[in-house]
């Protein structure tokens, strides 16, 4: 691969890299450092890249083995929300009604922050980003029954929360 | 819709299904018991929003992958450095030589073939500047003198 090839390619998954390695880190900057090593790794490895038969997944898979090497010699647990929120905007809403979606949005997003790691990164990679199971399978590196038993948890999970403050009103 | 949103519950809907899902969702009725879930796939869309908002990246990402054409570059001005260097001293060496032909005589070259005469001209040349030193040894005499009488009045007085 060249590096125009390199360009086209593989730097426009940079979103998604950032997005994933900001999931685990829970920091802009962090996650940024992250993705420019993934892209450096690919870089350096780009000879194996042809063997490789996903290569936008076997990007994330290396996201997430440098977030994970991050977060362990930190030894910190991610748990806060994102830092700067949702700011939800749509033309057609009142100010109350748009106060209320932001509310929820960051409401939803404590909630997913709080799950734990691997189901919040299932969720993540499904539900945002739209992977098929067989992806998240090898990005994760867990086999299809793991996948699948944490997107439930993590769904139902978030669901319940979501299903509490309706009927509590909390 | 209600039958979709139990598969997706239970992790059993398709891709082209969530998709679906989230069209459902993104339009402007949503019936009241369902605001939640939507409030649920509208975050998911927002989430999906969220970018590396940095314009210099993609920039830092190829300098550091791809510094091979600053090195051509490198290498290119270093050797252009030699080579203003040598081209320098090449021609500083051409005046000079030049410089040194043109003060310095030609070397002696034979100008008599036949020895005889250039004896008789050497014996020429030779008597010619014996005759050159007798005049400047009688002018020399001359100062010589003046030299011994300056002295003898200096001695006097």
């Amino acid at each position: 691969m060249n590096i125009e090839a390199f360009q086209n390619r593989v730097l426009p998954a940079k979103n998604k890299l950032f997005r994933f390695a900001l999931k685990f880190l829970g920091n802009e900057e962090e996650a940024k450092d992250v993705v420019q090593e993934v892209f450096i790794r690919v870089w350096n490895g780009r000879d194996q890249m042809n063997e490789v038969q996903n290569w936008e997944a076997w990007c994330m898979r290396i996201t997430k083995n440098l977030s994970l090497d991050r977060i362990r010699a930190v030894t910190r647990r991610q748990t806060q929300p994102i830092e700067d929120g949702y700011h939800v905007l749509h033309e057609s809403l009142s100010p109350y009604e748009s106060t209320e979606i932001q509310e929820s949005m960051n409401r939803i997003d404590q909630f997913i922050a709080a799950l734990p790691e691997k189901q919040r990164q299932v969720i993540h990679l499904r539900d945002v980003e739209g992977y098929s199971y067989n992806e998240i399978c090898d990005i994760m590196e867990l086999d299809m029954n793991q996948v699948k038993v944490n997107l439930f948890r993590a769904r139902n999970a978030v669901r319940e929360k979501l299903m509490k403050i309706n009927a509590y009103g909390l | 819709m209600e039958e979709l949103l139990k598969k997706y519950w239970n992790c059993e809907t398709t891709l082209e299904e969530e998709k679906q899902l989230r069209e459902f969702f993104g339009a402007n009725h949503i019936p009241d018991q369902l605001k939640d879930t939507a409030a649920l796939f509208r975050y998911f869309e927002e989430a999906k929003k969220k970018s590396l908002n940095d314009v210099a990246f993609e920039g830092q990402v190829l300098r550091k992958v791809n510094p091979s054409r600053g090195k051509v570059a490198k290498l290119i001005y270093n050797t252009m450095r030699i080579a203003a260097g040598l081209a320098v001293v090449i021609a500083a060496t051409w005046f000079i030589r030049n410089e040194i032909r043109d003060t310095t005589p030609q070397a002696v070259v034979d100008t008599y073939n036949d020895p005889k005469l250039a004896f008789e001209e050497t014996k020429k040349a030779l008597l010619m500047i014996s005759k050159s030193f007798g005049t400047a040894e009688e002018q020399a005499r001359k100062i010589n003198m003046f030299n011994e009488a300056q002295e003898e009045i200096q001695g006097k007085n």
